[in-house]
C-alpha cells in the first residue's frame, strides 16, 4: 500500500471540490473551508444523478471520482503540485487545510487499513446465511474478496489489493459504510 | 454465521414495486401504499424519490396517485423480487453483483455453507465467466444475463443431467415468452438461434456416491451484445436475442420467465414428471435424428442422435448399428 496516497488524495480533492462548488450551484459554503463533507457532497451529487464518474480539470488539476466499482477513486495528479493552486478568489483554500482532514493518526507500524471504496452497506457474506468471506486471521492475496458494499441495490465485492494478514474487522456487518471509512486492520505480508 | 439485518428500505422498496407493478395502467393510491406498510406517506414519496435516481419513471398525481411509467435496464434485487411474485424454490433470494470473477463460484460458496436451495446470484458482468472444458465465457456489463441457481435435488449422480434438460426448456420456454423466437436446443447444453450459439448451460454438481448434494445451473444468455461484443473467431457462430430480433429485449422480464419455467420444471421434476419434460426437450432438440459425431477424451463415436433416455443422456445409434449412451462429450452435428 502506498503511503502517500490516500492524503494527497485528500488534498486534491479539497481543493477540487472548491472548484465543484463553483461549476455545481448547490454545493454548500462554497467560500469557506472545505472538508471531508464536500467531497462527500460531490459523491452524493454524482449518486443522486446517477453518474458513475466525475471529472473535473482546471488550470492543470484534474480530479476523477468513480463509483460502482472495485477501483473506485483515481486521481491524476501533476508533477508539480502546489498545496495552493491559482484558484479564483471566491473559493481560496484557507492557508491550512490539512487539519481539517481526518487523516488517520500515524498508524502501528506494520498494519494497513483496507478502506471502504464507496458510500454503502457493508456485508461481510455473500448472502444472509453464507458465512464471512474472511475471518481475523486469514490470509488474503490481492484479489481475495473480503467483504461486499452494496450501494444501489448492487453488490460489488472489495477486494484486498494487497497480500497480508486480516488482524482486525472494523466495520459492523449490515451498517452503512462512508466512503475511505476504514473495513478491515490488515498486516502485510 | 454473519446474520444480515432486515434492511427496512429494502422490504419497502420491494412492496412498493410490486404494487406499481401490479396495476401496470392505473394508479397506486400513495394513502393506501402508507396505510399497507404501516410507514408515513412523506415516507412513502422518499422511497419513490430514491427509485427515481435509479432510473425509474414514477408518475405522481395528487388526485390518483403514483404509476410506473417505465422502468430502467437494471437487473434489481427489489424490482426483480417483485415482477417474480412469490416461488415454490427457485428465486427464493437473488443477489445482484456488479461484477464477480464467475456467478457459479459464488454460489459454490453459498452452497458450501449450507444456504437453502432456490439462491439465484447474478452479476452484470464476469471476468472469468466460463463454459464448458473451462472455456472462456465473454460476458461484457450490462449485455447480458449471467446467472447462477443454487439447487439440492434428490436424485442420483446419474440422473443429475436431468437438470441441464430442465435448464434448457426452462431459458427455450423463457426466450419464447419474452422475444417470440424459437431457440433449437443442441444437446446437451446449448441454445442456438440460426444455428448460432446465444446462450449456455454449465450445470456443475457435487455428489456423494448416492445422492447428489448440490448443483449449481449456471446459464448465460448473450441478450443485449452487440456484434463487436463477441470476438472476432465467434462471431460467425455465435449471437444475441438484440442481433436476432433487431431490438433490445428487456433482461429482466426474461429472467423472471426463466425462473418461473425452472421452477415450475424443478417442481415437476421433484413430482417424478421427467417425461414431459424430456418430451418437450426432444420437440426442441435440433440434434435428434441427426447425425452427429461424438468426441470424448481420445474416442470419436460417429451415428445417428436417435433419442434421450430416462437420465437425460443421448442415445445415438452408431455406424455398427448399436446404441450408445452419451453423457458427455463434444458433439458436432455432421451431415
Amino acid at each position: 500500500m502506498q503511503e502517500q496516497g490516500p492524503v494527497r488524495l485528500l488534498l486534491f480533492c479539497l481543493n477540487a471540490a472548491a472548484w465543484a462548488a463553483d461549476a455545481i450551484g448547490e454545493f454548500p459554503n462554497p467560500h469557506h473551508a472545505v472538508d471531508l463533507k464536500d467531497i462527500k457532497v460531490i459523491i452524493d451529487l454524482m449518486k443522486k444523478n446517477s453518474l458513475s464518474e466525475f471529472e473535473l480539470e482546471k488550470e492543470g488539476f484534474k480530479i476523477k471520482l468513480k463509483r460502482g466499482g472495485a477501483s473506485v477513486v483515481s486521481a491524476g495528479v501533476p508533477v508539480d503540485w502546489p498545496v495552493v493552486p491559482a484558484a479564483p478568489p471566491a473559493v481560496a483554500v484557507p492557508a491550512a487545510p490539512a487539519p481539517a482532514v481526518p487523516v488517520p493518526a500515524p498508524k502501528p507500524t506494520d498494519e494497513e487499513l483496507i478502506k471502504s471504496p464507496m458510500i454503502g452497506t457493508f456485508y461481510r457474506a455473500p448472502a444472509p446465511d453464507a458465512s464471512a468471506y474472511v475471518e481475523v486471521g486469514a490470509e488474503v492475496n490481492p484479489e481475495s474478496v473480503v467483504c461486499i458494499i452494496e450501494a444501489m441495490k448492487v453488490m460489488n465485492e472489495i477486494k484486498a489489493e494487497a497480500p497480508g494478514v486480516i488482524v482486525e474487522v472494523i466495520a459492523e456487518n449490515g451498517k452503512p459504510v462512508e466512503f475511505g471509512q476504514p473495513l478491515f486492520k490488515i498486516r502485510p505480508a | 454465521m454473519t446474520p444480515r439485518p432486515a434492511d427496512s428500505s429494502t422490504t419497502t422498496d420491494l412492496a412498493i414495486l410490486r404494487a406499481l407493478r401490479a396495476h401496470p395502467q392505473g394508479h397506486v393510491s400513495g394513502a393506501e401504499l402508507a396505510q399497507q406498510l404501516g410507514i408515513t406517506r412523506a415516507a412513502i414519496w422518499n422511497r419513490i424519490r430514491e427509485l427515481r435516481l435509479h432510473g425509474y419513471d414514477i408518475s405522481a398525481s395528487p388526485q390518483l396517485g403514483y404509476r410506473l411509467e417505465s422502468a430502467p435496464d437494471l437487473l434489481l434485487r427489489d424490482d426483480l423480487l417483485a415482477q417474480l411474485g412469490g416461488t415454490r424454490v427457485v428465486g427464493r433470494d437473488i443477489q445482484v453483483f456488479q461484477q464477480t470473477a464467475s456467478t457459479n463460484d459464488i454460489v459454490e460458496k453459498l452452497a458450501r455453507d449450507g444456504v437453502r436451495e432456490g439462491a439465484v446470484v447474478l452479476a452484470e458482468s464476469q471476468t472469468r465467466g466460463r463454459g464448458r472444458l473451462g472455456r472462456k465465457w465473454v460476458s461484457p456489463p450490462g449485455r447480458g444475463l449471467w446467472c447462477s441457481v443454487l439447487l439440492r435435488p434428490r436424485l442420483a449422480p446419474s440422473q443429475a443431467t436431468r437438470l441441464t434438460i430442465l435448464a434448457a426448456v426452462a431459458l427455450a420456454r423463457a426466450i419464447r415468452d419474452t422475444t417470440g423466437l424459437e431457440p433449437e436446443i443442441k444437446w446437451p447444453n446449448d441454445l442456438l438461434l440460426r444455428g448460432r450459439k446465444v446462450a449456455g448451460i454449465l450445470t456443475e454438481m457435487h455428489a456423494e456416491v448416492e445422492q447428489v448434494r448440490h448443483v449449481i445451473l449456471g446459464i448465460g444468455v448473450n441478450v443485449n451484445l452487440e456484434a463487436t461484443d463477441l470476438p472476432p473467431e465467434l462471431r460467425s457462430v455465435a449471437t444475441s436475442l438484440k442481433l436476432e430480433l433487431g431490438v433490445a429485449v428487456d433482461r429482466a422480464a426474461l429472467l423472471v420467465a426463466l425462473l418461473h419455467h425452472l421452477d415450475e420444471g424443478y417442481a415437476r421434476l421433484g413430482q417424478g414428471h421427467f417425461d414431459e419434460l424430456a418430451a418437450e426437450w426432444a420437440d426442441r432438440c435440433g440434434t435428434l435424428g441427426r447425425n452427429v459425431c461424438i468426441r470424448t477424451g481420445s474416442r470419436e463415436i460417429r451415428g445417428c442422435a436417435e433419442s434421450l433416455d430416462d437420465a437425460g443422456a443421448l442415445l445415438v445409434r452408431t455406424e455398427h448399428g448399436h446404441l450408445e449412451r452419451i453423457i458427455g462429450g463434444e458433439v458436432t452435428l455432421t451431415r
